[in-house]
């Protein structure tokens, strides 16, 4: 190595630690806390005498008709349920930025993430004024007389509904750009040899563009998947009792009714899960992201 | 030069060693390593306190919306006495509020971030903030207005001859419900909270021992904060089968609950008696249920923060609050109960409602039709039960 790489190298090492130390503080250290109270050496309430206890993780993995568990499978497939529909949905309008629109991708691109320059909060508000039972959608309905005045339509908040709504449109952009970002980078060549080969532009998609987008899609999934399994906000304004997701459930552990010993099981079965699925996704990701976009057409 | 590239393993080491520390650090500041600590009246007695003028002034309370003192921003509900006195003389921006939602999560506030100087929880909670040494002991001789608290309620915020709760305020909880789309044939006991009639129609309050005490009275159960093994099954049960019936468990009472019984999203929800008064007074159809079964009551009142730092300043705060003018106007704008003795049915500017609830008898908060919130020493089994509730 030379006396100048060396020295690059160096001080590219002192420019780690900054990162790593607030890695270290704000993520590692409050982890191992929450491990601490998940396995009863730790208490909130004082007086309690602490000890190594597993009898809180027993009971949530193998306690019989345990309801955290329930919860916490209902929860996982609601969010993969609304993680498929969010990807399936976002591919067209990836498509449509990247192939259709041209020469105004980039302004049709900022119009889809204009409303997530406001606050998550501000927007989960806004649905619940639209989605409310006096709300916009309401009200249409009564003016165009298509239901009697006041006579509202209820499941539209407070549901499971208006929570796998409110995620849909929350994750929509987020999974359409790397879609778009992947899309963009194809090499556009293949598809004119794809069709000078004689394949119809439905051939050409499932043989060519699809395959190579692959890696936006897998991408995109992620983005949504990992961040809604630990969702609390969207269900606790716009959902009712019956549509609470684990992310609340481990909300109130440690504020409504606190047991924060039980809460950090939860948490840290969260926290594993979100780990394995980072694990899985990040070798796909890193297998296929790195390849050229024209490969494997 | 030093080569400061780190490798996986490197990085792995620093990081499990770390944690480590962390893990050491936690196990040594754990409040709990000494067992239960609660003040000592005499220590706290015998503290020297440095005077008023000493004090940062800056006072950070425990409270429920609607009580901020007057002249705050915080006070929107019109409350133009209560805490007058002190916030003209310290400014606006003497005082910083953290808000209760339900008495479990001011408890576990008070418990987990402390630091208030001020609190205000209710009498069910005494004894868990007395156990859990969270508070000190009021010098009665700083507060003239504590001579006109009633002796009674007095008694029941002292242990070992220490006051420890100034009560300030009192009432009732039972389901206020819209006139206009419950049938007053149903509207007989706590039932209706039960009615599949009403599904979706329904909002009981997040407060989870609350809604356990609900369930008990609707049971029959007498004791409801003393439940066996198996009522506290029966209960949870309950609440199980009520739980679909619910729009959702408000939170927030002014900003979820009021507005949806006006909206008329909710036709019946826990409440306390002022919902009634907000709601008549916007003309929307309201009663408040008085249950077969008995309606729940309860009292509320200032407490001392363990280590406050403003502790001339913090008597000063709820003189403001408990003297007969402030005490007098809570009651007109919340038709909630006072503890001060000398606010009388003269006082009280709607007189049918005050006979309605027996706002000016304080007898009627221990009277037999009503089941006054108490201490329950197994109360984490009934947080538990709750969040079985909710899961299921």
């Amino acid at each position: 190595m030379s006396r100048s790489t060396s020295r690059r190298v160096g001080g590219q090492g002192l420019w780690v630690w900054p990162p790593v130390a607030f890695v270290l503080v704000l993520v590692v250290v409050p982890l191992v806390y929450i491990a601490l109270f998940s396995v009863g050496l730790r208490s909130n309430i004082p007086g309690t005498k602490t000890a190594f206890d597993l009898s809180n993780w027993k009971d949530f993995l193998f306690g019989e008709n345990n309801p955290f568990r329930a919860l916490f499978w209902h929860s996982l497939l609601i969010t993969v349920l609304v993680s498929v529909a969010v990807t399936i949905a976002a591919y067209p309008l990836a498509y449509f930025l990247s192939f259709v629109a041209k020469k105004n991708r980039y302004t049709l691109l900022l119009l889809v993430l204009a409303p997530f320059f406001t606050s998550f909060l501000l927007r989960v508000i806004a649905w619940q004024i639209i989605l409310n039972e006096n709300g916009v959608v309401n009200s249409f309905l009564w003016w165009a007389h298509l239901r009697p005045q006041g006579d509202s339509v209820t499941w539209l908040i407070y549901s499971n509904f208006s929570v796998a709504l409110v995620l849909f449109y929350s994750w929509i952009p987020f999974v359409a750009l790397p879609m778009f970002v992947v899309m963009e980078n194809m090499d556009r060549r293949l598809l004119e040899a794809a069709e000078d080969l004689g394949a119809s532009r439905l051939t050409a998609f499932l043989k060519v563009t699809l395959p190579l987008s692959i890696p936006g899609i897998i991408a995109g999934f992620v983005f949504v998947l990992i961040p809604t399994t630990g969702e609390f906000i969207t269900p606790l304004l716009v959902g009712g009792p019956e549509s609470q997701l684990f992310g609340n459930q481990i909300q109130s552990f440690f504020s409504d009714s606190p047991d924060w010993n039980y809460g950090s099981v939860l948490a840290m079965t969260l926290i594993l899960l979100v780990l394995i699925l980072m694990v899985i996704f990040g070798r796909f990701l890193s297998a296929d992201l790195r390849r050229p976009s024209t490969e494997g057409a | 030069m030093t080569d400061l590239n780190i490798n996986r393993r490197q990085f792995l080491g620093g990081t499990l060693g770390l944690a480590a520390g962390a893990g050491a650090l936690a196990a040594c500041g754990s409040p709990d390593a000494g067992g239960g600590t609660s003040t000592s009246p005499s220590a706290a007695a015998s503290t020297s306190r440095p005077p008023i003028a000493s004090e940062p002034g800056k006072m950070s309370l425990l409270e429920w919306a609607g009580y901020e003192a007057a002249g705050t921003k915080a006070q929107t509900a019109g409350m133009t006495v209560a805490g007058a006195d002190y916030i003209k003389k310290y400014g606006p921006d003497s005082v910083t509020y953290t808000y209760i939602e339900n008495d479990d999560q001011a408890l576990q506030k008070a418990t987990a971030s402390g630091g208030f100087d001020v609190m205000h929880p209710c009498f069910e909670n005494y004894q868990d903030y007395v156990d859990r040494g969270l508070v000190q002991p009021w010098d009665l001789n700083l507060i003239p207005s504590a001579a006109d608290i009633d002796p009674g309620l007095l008694a029941k915020g002292t242990t070992d001859g220490k006051t420890y709760m100034l009560p300030w305020d009192w009432g009732y909880g039972s389901l206020t419900y819209r006139t206009d789309h419950v049938d007053a044939a149903d509207a007989t006991g706590w039932e209706l909270a039960w009615n599949p009639k009403y599904a979706g129609r329904v909002s009981l309050w997040g407060g989870a021992s609350t809604n356990f005490e609900i369930a008990a009275i609707k049971n029959g159960i007498q004791d409801m904060d003393h439940l066996t093994p198996d009522q506290l099954e029966t209960c949870k049960q309950d609440l199980i089968k009520q739980k679909p019936l619910n729009k959702f468990y408000w939170d927030s009472e002014y900003g979820q609950m009021q507005p949806a019984i006006k909206s008329g999203t909710v036709w019946i929800a826990y409440s306390w008696q002022d919902t009634l008064v907000s709601m008549k007074s916007a003309g929307v159809p309201v009663a408040y249920l008085d249950p077969s079964q008995g309606r729940i009551a309860w009292f509320c009142g200032f407490m001392l923060g363990k280590d406050t730092q403003n502790y001339y300043h913090a008597h000063e705060y709820v003189e403001s609050f408990l003297n007969k003018a402030a005490c007098a106007q809570m009651t007109n704008a919340y038709a909630y109960g006072t503890s001060n003795s000398k606010v009388t049915s003269a006082d009280i500017t709607d007189k049918t409602l005050a006979e309605s609830l027996h706002i000016d008898n304080l007898a009627a908060l221990t009277g037999p039709t009503v089941h006054l919130q108490s201490y329950n020493p197994e109360r984490a089994k009934v947080l538990a039960a709750w969040q079985q509730v909710k899961a299921s």
